[in-house]
């Protein structure tokens, strides 16, 4: 499987194509340039042809949406929802079959300690990045997979190590490309166009 | 009443600061400059940027947001989606607590919901706008309003419209959208907005349909007459008679 990893300055997404190597043939993007052993792609995920071509012959894309040093709250805002739209739209028009987007179980820590939340419940964002910045990309992804013209994967992260990042990301790619518009949550077995699962302890 | 307007040298803003000057004082701004008598003072300004709008709403009792770019994909990314968050930023710095926001229809409704088969649709649908640009961008930003209501004493309401007309231009037997408002009857319900005590709203962060009553029934009106008062004209009525 070809798999492209976004932000990949990040120590987790260069821990996750070390992982995934083995098994897979990798290329790594980021805004700035990186460098790294696999194949890499500088690129500002922005609406121009570029975009398209980074994810050419692409099987399954992870996508994660991290700050450039630096930045302010309104442009890491801006990065994060604008550069997800414009690769889930690359995506769908270059035919790729999946993709896993690493969000975070900060969402759901303004619940009551105790609470046994769901993936099906409602995401709780407070106002800034980071947590604002991954709701608004989790919310266009949902509307990618609503149109079914993508299948999407979420994975809510807890306080988790990098090899447990990467074993589920493995696993969610083992597991069948949902192929029509509709959702489920960790709770069913069968693949549907978005589902969410989450990996790890909720902070409280 | 101060009222920042956003993006009110466009379509629908010279109808709204025309609308809202004999009562209130305006501060409007927007990346193209004003037609000559439009009232109020101008500030050039793009809602792209934090600290101009943060600055531009210093002493301010309220936002009224027009700001709109609906096809260029990097723009309605700048002026959707970070301008919305630029305005609650500056709306949290400056302690206002009244913002009026506004979008397409399909901010909400999107190609989901049918238009051919449903009857009776209304605001308060859980937002599903597609991947259009436009559509996306402004229920990103419709997003981001309700997320700042939720964590701050601040009040959106947010307007949606699909289609407007010049009564005088209509042509008998043109198309029409399946709701529809004249530009002046469109600018009346900023008055409404501004005039409302916050705590007659439901909640602090509201969205409303306006539009002309129209007798095919598709979408609802019901809830921007109750709550504000709204007044349809019958301006537009030639489009079905």
């Amino acid at each position: 499987m070809r798999i492209l990893i976004t932000s990949a300055s990040h120590d987790r997404s260069a821990a996750l194509a070390h992982h995934l190597a083995g098994g897979h043939e990798i290329r790594l993007t980021e805004r700035t340039h990186v460098e790294t052993e696999h194949e890499f792609v500088l690129s500002a995920l922005g609406h121009d042809r570029s975009t398209n071509l980074l994810t050419r012959d692409i099987d399954a894309i992870v996508h994660s949406v991290e700050p450039q040093p630096g930045e302010d709250a309104s442009a890491q805002l801006d990065a994060a929802t604008r550069g997800t739209y414009n690769l889930l739209m690359a995506a769908a028009e270059e035919g790729v079959s999946q993709v896993i987007l690493l969000s975070t179980l900060e969402l759901m820590a303004s619940y009551p300690p105790g609470f046994r939340v769901r993936e099906t419940w409602r995401p709780l964002p407070d106002t800034q990045p980071p947590t604002l910045s991954i709701h608004l990309a989790e919310q266009i992804s949902r509307e990618f997979a609503r149109e079914g013209s993508l299948g999407i994967k979420i994975l809510r992260l807890g306080d988790v190590s990098n090899k447990t990042v990467a074993d589920a990301v493995s696993e969610a790619l083992a597991q069948p490309v949902p192929l029509a518009a509709s959702c489920r949550s960790n709770e069913s077995t069968a693949p549907h166009a978005l589902s969410i699962t989450h990996v790890g302890e909720r902070p409280q | 009443m101060n009222v920042l307007i956003l993006g009110g040298t466009g379509m629908l803003g010279p109808n709204v600061a025309r609308e809202l000057a004999p009562a209130h004082n305006l501060r409007i701004t927007d990346v193209n400059p004003p037609e000559d008598d439009l009232p109020g003072e101008f500030l050039h300004l793009d809602v792209a940027d934090l600290d101009g709008v943060v600055a531009a709403a210093e002493g301010m009792d309220a936002i009224v947001n027009l700001s709109v770019l609906r096809r260029d994909r990097r723009i309605a990314w700048d002026v959707s989606t970070r301008g919305c968050y630029n305005m609650m930023q500056a709306a949290v710095a400056h302690n206002i607590r009244r913002v009026i926001n506004t979008g397409p229809h399909y901010t909400v409704a999107g190609p989901n919901v049918t238009e051919c088969f449903d009857y009776d649709i209304g605001p308060d649908i859980p937002p599903q706008s597609g991947t259009n640009i436009y559509a996306i961008t402004k229920s990103m930003g419709l997003e981001i309003c309700r997320v700042f209501t939720q964590h701050h004493d601040i009040n959106v309401q947010t307007y949606l419209f699909y289609n407007f007309k010049d009564p005088e231009a209509i042509q008998p037997g043109e198309h029409y959208a399946p709701f529809v408002i004249s530009w002046e009857n469109a600018a009346e319900v900023f008055t409404l907005g501004l005039d409302i005590e916050l705590n007659a709203l439901p909640s602090n962060c509201e969205v409303f349909y306006v539009f002309a009553d129209m007798p095919h029934g598709k979408f609802t009106n019901e809830k921007t007459k109750r709550i504000l008062g709204f007044q349809p004209r019958q301006d537009v009525e030639i489009l079905w008679k």
